[in-house]
Order: C-alpha cells, then structure tokens, then sequence
C-alpha cells in the first residue's frame, strides 16, 4: 500500500490525548503513515474495521502480548485473545489460529446493553469506545458480547476493550498488535457501513467465530484457501462452570420472592384475606434489602445509581428503574395500609404492576445472545415462576388465610418450575449450539447432584411440606430451592466465545 | 484492597493513563521510559535489535528495533516481555554456600570466590587438573565467553569444559566443519527473503523462531518445503509438507541427491571445481532409490521426486535446520547429508542460496568462535600446532601452556562425574537438571560431586537448589558486550539496569576468579571491563574466518549489528555506510586444507530406541512459542507463563481411541528409564497415530526423565527425540 497521506491527517484526530502533543512520525524519524492502516481520510459512512488474515497467522502471540502492553494491562485482562481451531487427518491437518481484539460491531451490544452509557460508537471512526469514567462495573457488557470481548479489570473494578488503539491511528501509527505481528496477519482498513451491513456474512465469519449477524461485526476474515472439513475449536471439550454471582443469585431470587409476595398480599387483602399488613411489610422489607445490597455485586458500587442512564436501549436500566419505582409505590401501600387510608387497592395495583414489569425487565436482562442458554422463554418462566412460588409460601408462613389457595398455587407454581427445568434441561441436550450443549453437560456432570438437589428442595418445601403442616419448613426448604437453583442458572452458562487455546489460561502454580 | 477502590471511587486512572513517547508515539504512561536503551534480544539466535525502557532505575518496557537489520522493528512474544525478566522474583541476589546442616546460606562474595577456588584447587590437586570440570552456556556476551576460555583452560588449567550449547549446536557445529573445513553458517537472515524455494527441515520456526516468519513474509516468490513428523505450525506454512517418519531424514536427502543426480540437476562445474567426494558420493547414493527412501521415510515416491525437483529446480534455494536435525545420534551426518545437496547442486555461497543452521540461544555462535570449548578461539584446532604456536604467541605464553586435544563434551562431563573422576563442576547460566538428556543418570553424577558451583541469574532452579554454591549473575539488560546470532551478526549488547542485590556480571565473577587463582595479570592484562575482552579478541580473530578485527562497540552501535568476517579491509569498505549483507564462502573456496568442500557418503539407520510392544509409542520432545529453554526466565513472565502453564502430551485420536482416553484425560507416560504423571492428553491430528509429542521446558513434568542417553559419536550432541514410551491413564493416586 502506498503512502498517499500525511500521518496525522489520516482522519484527523478526534480524540483527547493526555499529557505532550503527540510528536508526528516524521519527528520520530519515520516515513508517512504505517503500510498497515489506511493510507486515505474515512468518508461518510465508513467506518475502520480489522482485517484478520487466518490464512497468515501462525499463533506467535505477539499481538497479544504487545496489547496488554500498550494498555498497562496485567496479565490476566486480555483485550486481544488468541484461540485455535483444528480439522483435517494425519497428515492433512490443519490448526488455524484466530487473533481477535474487539470487532467494533455495527450493532454493539455492549453498547445496547451498558446501563450507563459508557460505550459509544465513534461517529467518525466507528470505532466501539468505552468510557472507564462511566463504567460501573456491572459486566452487563461481557454477557451482552457474543464475543466475550469486554474484560473486566479486578483491579480498576470496571471492565475495558479494544479500543483499536484510537490514540495511534490518530497519529498515522498501527496499533499495537497489527505492528507487532510479524506475519503481517492483521491491518486496519476501512469499511463502507451499509455495503457491509448487506455483505458482512461471508467475511465476518469464520470457523471458531459466533455467528456474526448478532451484532454485525466488521473484523474481515480471510480464510486460507483450503479449509479442513470441520474445523474444531480445540477449547471445546473444556468446559468449566462460569462465575456464581453470588449477589445477583440472592437478589434476583429475592426480589422476585418480594414482588411476587407482595402482590399476593395485596390480592388477599383485596379478596379479603387475612394478615396482609405483616405480609406487606416484611415482602417490602425484603426486597428492599435485596435491591440495596445488589450494588456489592459491582465493580463500583458506589456509582449504582448510574445505572438508569440507558433507559432506551438497555434492561438493565429498566430493572433497576422498575425495582425502585415498585420499593416507592409498595412503602407507598404500606404506609396506606398501616395508616389505613383510602383508595390503596389502586396503590397496591400500580405497585403491583410497576413490581410484573421490574421482574420481567430482570429476566430480559439474561435474553442475550451471547449466553445462549439463558437466552429463552425459559428463563423468563423460571424467574415468574420463582416469585409465584414463593410469594405465597412467605405468606402461608407468616400464617396468612387462606393457607389452602396459598399452599396449592405455591404448589403448582413449584410444579411448573420443575418441569420448566426439566424441559430446558433436555432442549439443551438435544441442542445443536455447542454452549446449550455444554450446559447440559455442566448439569449432567460436574453439577448433576446439584441440579437434582434443587429440584428435589423445590418438590418437598413447596409440594410435600405446606400441606403436612409445616408451611415454615417448607418455605425454607423452597427458598433454598430457588437460591440453589438460580446459583445453578448462573454457573452452568457457557458463554459464547471465539475460539480459544487448548490450554486453559492460569496462573502460575 | 482500599476502600475507596472497594466503592469504586479510585479506578487506578493514573496507572492506565495514557500518555506520548517520543520514539514511540500513543502508550500506556506507565510504559513511558526516562531513557531507551538499544540492545539485542537474550533469548534466542535470531537476535533481534531491540530497546529497553528504563524508568527510574527499572526496566518498564521493551520496543523492537525498526532500524535492526534483523527484525525490522518486530519482536516474538517473550522478546515483548523480556524486561519482566531482569524483575522476576527469583532472581539470584546474594552469594549461597550450603552450610555443614546442608542449607544454602549467604556469604560474602570473597568467602564465596576464596571457597570456590580453594575446592576446585583441592580437587585438582588430588584427582589431576581434569578432575575439574566446568559446563557454561550460550547465554552469555562474546567477551564473558572468552574470558572464561582462557580462565579455564589456562588458569583453572583443566580441558573438562564444555557448554550446554553441545545440546543443541554441536551436531551443525560439526557438520559443518566436516563439510567446509569450518564452522560458521554460510547464509544470512536475508536468504529467507531472496531464496526461491526455502527448504525447512527439522525445524519449527514459528513455534521457535517467529522473527524468521516475518523475514519469509516479505518474500513475494518463495516455495516453502517443510519436512517435519509433527504437523508443526511452521508445517501449515508449507507449499509442500512432507511428513516423514521420525529420523528419516538422512534417508530423504540421500534419496534427493540420488534424484538429482539421475536427472542431470546438479551443479557438475560447481562439484568438479571445488568439491571432493563425489565419485564416492554417487557410488554411494545408487541404492537410495525412490522406491526405497519412499518406505523408510513414509513419504510417497512422488512427494520424494516433488521434494527433489523443487530443491533442484530452484536457482536459489535455502536449506535450513534446528533441532529436529541435530538432536540425533546422527546428527552430524544429517547435517552433512544437508551441506552435501547444497554442495552438489552449487547452492551456496550466493544470495538465497545456503545450508544454513538456526541456531539456538541468543549467544551460541559467541561461544562457538571465542568460547574454547569443542575449538580454540577464532575456529583455530586443538590438532594444529601452529594454531597453538597463534595463539601462545598472541597470549604471550608458552605454546606447551596450550592444550593439545579438546577435553571431555558435556556428556562425557556428565559420565566422568558419574564414574567419580570430576569431583568438581563448576556451572555457569544453564540448568542441567533440566536439559540433560535421562536427567536421572546427571543427577546421579552431580550427587557424587565434591563441590558444585552454579552460577545464574536466577535462583532457586533445580540445578542451583543441588548446588554447594551459588553465584548470583547479572542478567540481561543488567551487563554489556557483543551477542553473534546465526547469520553471524555481532550485536551490542548494553545495560540497562543495576542487578538486584550482590548479583554481578560473570565478567566480573571471572575476574575475581582469576584474581583469586593470581592469574588476573597474565591473562586479562590491563583489562577492566567487557570493552577490553573484546579488543583482545578482535586481535585474536584477525585473519581468522570469523574475523572481528575491523569491528568496534562504537561501529556494531551505528549500524545495529554487523556480520563477520569483518577485518580492516571490509571496515574501509563500508566507509560510515551500513555494510552489505555477506555470506561465506562466496568464492567457492573453503576452508579445508584444498580448499574443497568434503562430500561426506553417510547412511541412515534407524534410531535407537525402537518401538516395542511394551513401550509402543514413538517420543517427540519440542518448544512452545511462550517458553524458553528450562523456563527459568520465561516463567517469571506472567503474561506468558498464564499462556501456557504447564506440560500436555498430543496423542493422535487413532490411538487415543485404543486407549480409551478423551481429551484432558491426565495420562502417565513411561519410558524404559522413567515415567511422568499426570500430564494433560491433547489428542490432535498434528501428530501421526504411533507417535506422541511433548513439551520440554517444565520441571515439574520433565521430558528429560524419560529421553535417553544416546549421543552423536562425533558431536556427542544428545538423541533428545525420538524415545520408546507407553503411555497410561494416571490413576487417581498419581494425579496431582
């Protein structure tokens, strides 16, 4: 590629560096701008992409190396990943490599999802930028990216990426693993946005990608012209269980336990049952005991209230905004209640509707592509059926009236959650996605006892014990259920990924 | 963990800040030196020029050299990490002596020089001067090499001396001087860009070598031909692989030649003019028929003609090697089998054309040509008397002063220690315990030693954890002096850093030896630094084939590296210019007592350790891009040790499925002399069924329990491939 432009002028410079003016590249001694981005100014429209040629790379590494230190990034928090994909018989065999940084999709769902808007899309390079200032910490971007590519830094406590090194295609240099490579696998070039939007399925993807029409990726790939016949990812017989999330185990399962207690409080009150007042408060109680400790599970939890700074593009504003509409409206009907005032039966309903539409924005939070074995009906129903189960066990414990229609709808909503389970248990085993898969597998091996534990604890707190006499019991044993049972939801998802190295990552022992 | 972090009101902003450099352009801050300091990389022999960032007193950062003939600005993944080494904290600081309770215990560095002396003396005294031994390395600067030659031969006055550089180099060492009369890699870097068919065999560079894979991208016309047993990733490069069976690569150039031969394709000027041997050469080659190199190598007789035609069709095709050639009993015949279709087809001596040896660590080609081990300094031989009369002369010694035969190699070293006859050893930057081949039969040796000194940079290792004492070295980016890299490019090597603690450069460590034997005077007159070492040694190489004289620090600095030979004539040449690319033997004369290259007629024969019912698998031992040697430094680089933390063996799925073994599965493999537990089966189809391949570099699972004590007779480098293994599902009980 020649050298038309002059380094600087590239696409101008819109970015805020910190610290000395950059000295040009003709100060440092060096002639134009790298062969390895573009040599013309982006026009309307366009945008820079990656250029990854599989056929060149041959798995040094460099590029990630050269990656962690161009951004200062200890060795754990990879922005740029190296994995391996293998096809082909003896001696016909072929291990390709793939070298991925961020793709800078033209639908980012890290951008989508980010309650706090710290992502944007340049609107003159593209390029995907992350805002650490604004991050939270929520690592709702990790599970929104079919690629994993957000990382989060336990350090910093938010997460960063590939920023395609703005800061030196700025200034006519490569970034960092495109000049490091020295197979000269990977450049930077530019992309026309709507032609790619039409055209992006035969280059984005790529043996040991996800699918590409999740988020339109613009990484072109070029496969080496000869391709084994199935190519496969030699991570994929690893599989491990993900991250607990301890926090989100509890308040997920709690708040739906307090919504969904309290609108069957409000309905017993409305049709006259009895015991609704403590019913009320301790179902309120609860879930705002849940929801205040859901920030521990951020990287900076002292910004959670940044969170509802996406209402339009992402669930996880609307959860959060929901839940605290439903703390406000259900202290609204407690206060009522207990002052006994007029016209709570509509409190009650807004509170209770405001609480359906918190948990169902909770559930939508986990229909994300990236982590395909949450993203179905299934989970939505897991999550109501959760509430509708507990809810009105809480009740029955505290010993409201009439326990009978308590106890039978806790039953038949515990009866459902078992099948609900049971049903997506064996759709995953019949799966053709190799994460669904491997969640079946992670609950029919490693996790297995667990798995019929919480079905078994479901059974006999919510079926077997509320009617023998023992609602206390049996709503403990539910809860425990419910608590292991969304533990299992949250360990046994295997996110989708590109393509890694056989070995798993480690530290050293 | 602090609590404004905890609730997320510190994010570290200023460690992640970013910042401009000014060499460098956009960076981390924190990767922003005060001062960048130019040096060559200290891993392996490719030698790329580099910088290393310092930052109040520490080294923050490293940046390849885009000026660097050799690297053009790029780096493979450990040279971009390389400054976490000097930083690691097993760095050896202070001197160990191991106390009458049996630990290591600091003393002072006279106590531990005065001690170390005294032992060796004593040793000497009773057993004879051999009884002394000493096993250096190819990490080292020109200059520490040359120093410690004369130290050990002259002052210590014992020939036990080798390095571990007969581990990987000996066999092209020795291949090359049977060939040309002399040591010294014919070709150049640029070969890789100018030749038209580049001929790789034996050799995995871009698992090993990266950088070479950059300098082959920039050849827009080559034909790459790679002969490997293992589906290598350097494998996947090829136009045309040719997967022989493990060790039959004597059989496959044998069968080329023949071919060549047959179809008129070879060079008769060239032969006639300036080789010998080739009547008996033809004679020889009859019986290697198509027919017959096609069933001992595997390979189809069309892929033998295909191997052949390519090689001997192109009008400058590059030959190249590593280990999958010198690790062999019959390593050097191989690598004459090599020189010898370079020979016949005239293929050398010209740009792209070349038998050209990789090599491995970043300095073996220093120790090579100054180092006093398997020769003199400068290629002069043990066997010629008026080298020895050179050299005394140029020492200003006694001629009787200078030994008459090179001493015991390595493994004769390592049996000598066994049978008790060295009772001393003195080890300097490498880590035996590791590398040596059927590492027990070593261990045994060192276990019946009066005294063992380790010198290294880095401790505890398990060689230094054996040791009675340790010296702590100054690593690289912590020393100055010249590196050579394979295509015989001297490079400067600068310091950046103050070593940790008490560490010192063994230039220094040598010194005070030799101060302490009273020999300082005499052999090292007047020199205070590396500068001195280096002056002598440009005298000493003038007029040799690897000729310094015309070099000095200030000329290698200016142009990042220059190749020898290059004496008073070559430096007016250049005249401030960077001087041209050069390769050996350019006239076609060389530096046999004719002039004439040596045809050498060698056969192949099996390998040693064949495949038996019980001990049904076929070893193959290796690198991985991330590691280096015994791991010592690159373990200590986080980033890469998380890459690949640990040992795995591949296994072909055919074979897995006899076993009953699935990927991930914690297999035991077992060889007549050792097993290794617990290791993680990759099954791959990069492995042929019947045979098995592992990593060498980890201690913890040590491919070296298991490979044989089985050598070259002529370079005595070690049969490192190539052992009989089984290999079992680890029991719960073995399992880790």
């Amino acid at each position: 590629m020649s050298i038309a432009a002059a380094p600087g002028q590239l696409a101008g410079n819109p970015f805020t560096i910190l610290g000395a003016a950059a000295p040009s590249r003709a100060e440092r001694g060096l002639e134009g701008a790298s062969p390895l981005i573009p040599d013309i100014p982006l026009e309307d429209g366009q945008q820079y992409r990656f250029h990854f040629d599989m056929s060149k790379c041959v798995g040094c590494k460099c590029c990630e190396v050269a990656c962690a230190e161009q951004n200062n990034n200890p060795a754990h928090v990879s922005w740029r990943r190296v994995g391996e994909v293998e096809g082909g018989v003896y001696p016909h065999t072929q291990r390709l490599h793939l070298s991925m940084g961020c793709n800078h999709c033209l639908d980012p769902s890290c951008m989508t999802g980010c309650p706090t808007r710290a992502y944007t899309k340049d609107t003159r390079t593209g390029i995907v930028l992350h805002d650490a200032d604004a991050c939270i910490g929520c690592e709702y971007c990790i599970w929104n990216c079919p690629y994993s590519v957000p990382a989060f830094n336990d350090e910093r406590g938010v997460v960063g990426k590939c920023d395609m090194c703005h800061g030196r295609l700025a200034e006519g240099d490569a970034p960092a693993c495109v000049d490091a490579c020295p197979s000269e696998a990977l450049a930077i070039e530019i992309v026309d946005v709507d032609q790619w939007r039409s055209e992006y399925r035969d280059e984005a993807n790529a043996p040991g990608l996800p699918s590409a029409d999740d988020t339109i990726s613009t990484t072109r790939v070029t496969l080496p012209e000869v391709m084994p016949a199935l190519p496969e990812q030699t991570d994929h017989h690893r599989v491990r269980p993900a991250k607990p999330h301890y926090s989100l185990v509890l308040m997920t399962v709690l708040t739906q336990l307090s919504i969904s207690g309290f609108a069957s409080a409000w309905l017993l009150k409305l049709f006259g049952g009895t015991a609704a007042v403590p019913a009320a408060v301790v179902t309120l109680a609860l879930g705002l005991a849940a929801f205040a400790a859901s920030p521990l599970h951020l990287g900076r939890p002292a910004l959670a209230p940044l969170a509802i700074r996406n209402l339009r593009s992402s669930w996880l504003s609307r959860e959060i905004l929901g839940l605290s509409a439903f703390g406000v409206a259900a202290s609204v009907y407690a206060a009522m209640l207990v002052a006994d005032l007029p016209g709570i039966e509509t409190v009650g309903a807004v509170a209770s509707g405001i609480g359906m539409f918190a948990m169902y924005a909770t559930s939508r939070i986990y229909l994300v592509p990236g982590r395909p074995s949450w993203n179905s009906a299934h989970t939505v129903a897991e999550f109501f059926l959760t509430g509708a189960m507990l809810g009105p066990l809480l009740l029955g414990a505290l010993g409201a009236m009439p326990a009978d229609l308590l106890h039978s709808s806790a039953a038949c909503a515990a009866i459902g959650n078992i099948l609900v389970e049971i049903w997506r248990f064996l759709h995953f085993v019949r799966s053709e996605d190799h994460e669904r898969k491997a969640t079946a597998r992670l609950l029919s091996g490693p996790l297995a006892r667990l798995f019929l534990l919480r079905l078994g604890l479901v059974a006999a707190g919510a079926v077997a014990l509320p009617v023998r006499g023992l609602p206390v019991a049996g709503f403990a044993l539910a809860a425990a259920g419910a608590l292991l049972g969304r533990y299992l939801f949250f360990v046994s998802v295997v996110p989708k990924n590109m393509a890694l190295p056989f070995l798993e990552r480690r530290a050293a022992a | 963990m602090s609590l404004r972090r905890l609730l997320g009101f510190d994010t570290h902003k200023e460690k992640y800040a970013y910042g401009n450099d000014p060499d460098h352009g956009y960076t981390a801050a924190a990767k922003i030196p005060d001062r960048w300091v130019p040096t060559t990389c200290g891993y392996c022999s490719v030698g790329c020029g580099m910088q290393i960032g310092v930052r109040e007193g520490r080294a923050v950062a490293v940046r390849g050299d885009e000026r660097h003939p050799v690297n053009l600005g790029k780096l493979c993944p450990k040279g971009l990490s390389e400054h976490y080494s000097i930083s690691a904290a097993s760095r050896a600081r202070r001197p160990l002596l191991r106390s009458p309770k049996g630990h290591l215990a600091p003393v002072g560095w006279d106590e531990a020089i005065g001690i170390m002396v005294e032992q060796f003396r004593k040793v000497q005294a009773e057993r004879g001067p051999s009884a002394l031994g000493v096993v250096s390395t190819g990490q080292l600067v020109t200059e520490e090499f040359y120093a410690l030659g004369k130290l050990v031969q002259l002052g210590l006055g014992t020939n036990t001396y080798d390095g571990n550089t007969t581990l990987c180099m000996a066999s092209a060492v020795a291949g090359y001087k049977r060939s040309f009369g002399s040591d010294g890699p014919p070709g150049a870097y640029e070969d890789f860009e100018r030749a038209d068919v580049v001929f790789l065999i034996g050799a995995n560079i871009a698992d090993n070598h990266p950088i070479l894979c950059h300098r082959l991208e920039r050849n827009p016309r080559k034909t790459v031909v790679v002969a490997d047993p293992r589906v290598s990733k350097t494998a996947r490069m090829a136009d045309l692989y040719l997967p022989l069976k493990p060790r039959s690569d004597i059989a496959l150039l044998n069968g080329m030649a023949h071919i060549l031969i047959r179809a008129g394709l070879i060079d008769l000027d060239f032969v006639e003019a300036h080789t010998s041997g080739f009547e008996a050469l033809k004679r020889h080659l009859e019986k290697y028929t198509p027919e017959r190199v096609a069933s001992v190598t595997g390979l189809g007789e069309e892929q033998v003609y295909r191997a052949a035609l390519t090689y001997g069709r192109a009008k400058a095709p590059l030959l190249a090697w590593t280990m999958g050639v010198n690790h062999s009993t019959k390593g050097t015949e191989t690598v004459n089998a090599i020189n010898n279709l370079a020979l016949l087809t005239g293929n050398i001596g010209r740009a792209g054309a070349s038998p050209f040896s990789i090599t491995g660590q970043c300095n073996a080609m220093g120790t090579r040509e100054a180092g006093f081990t398997a020769s003199m300094p400068g290629y002069r031989k043990f066997e010629s008397a008026a080298d020895r009369q050179e050299l005394a002369r140029l020492w200003n010694i006694d001629a009787g002063r200078v030994p008459r035969a090179r001493g015991r190699a390595y493994p004769d070293i390592v049996e000598a220690c066994v049978q008790g006859e060295v009772r001393a050893l003195w080890v300097i930057a490498t880590n035996p315990l590791v590398s040596f081949p059927n590492v027990d039969v070593l261990r045994q040796g060192f276990d019946n030693l009066d005294f063992l000194v380790v010198q290294d940079g880095f401790h505890p290792t398990p060689t230094t954890e054996i040791a009675d004492l340790v010296l702590p070295a100054a690593v690289w980016g912590e020393k100055e002096g010249t590196y050579t890299n394979s295509e015989r490019r001297v490079s400067k090597v600068n310091k950046a850093v103050e070593p940790p603690g008490e560490a010192r450069p063994d230039f220094d460590i040598f010194m005070a030896v030799a101060e302490q034997l009273g020999v300082r005077d005499e052999l090292y007159p007047g020199w205070t630094g590396p500068e001195d070492a280096f002056e002598e040694w440009r005298r000493v190489s003038a007029g040799r084939l690897c000729d310094y004289s015309g070099l000095s620090y200030e000329l290698l600095e200016r142009h990042q590296g220059v190749q020898w030979p290059f004496g008073p004539k070559a430096a007016k040449a250049v005249n401030g210019s960077r001087p041209p690319t050069s390769r050996l033997y350019e006239d076609g004369q060389f530096q046999t007592g004719d002039g004439r290259a040596v045809l050498f007629a060698v056969e192949w024969e099996p390998y040693p350790e064949q495949p038996t019912k019980k001990y049904p698998y076929v070893l193959n031992t290796g690198r991985t891009v991330e590691h280096w040697h015994t791991r010592t430094k690159t373990r200590e680089v986080e980033i890469l040790e998380r890459m690949s933390p640990s040992a795995w063996l591949e296994m072909n799925p055919r074979d897995a499925r006899s076993l009953g073994l699935k990927p991930h599965d914690r297999v035991t493999v077992e060889s007549p002399r050792d097993q290794i537990e617990d290791l993680e089966l990759r099954i791959t189809e990069i492995v042929a069924p019947g045979q098995v391949f592992m990593p060498f570099h980890y201690e913890e699972k040590n491919s070296n329990r298991l490979t044989q004590s089985a050598f070259d007779p002529i370079s005595r480098e070690p049969n490192y491939k190539q052992a009989a293994v089984r290999v079992v599902r680890s029991g719960p009980r073995t399992a880790r």
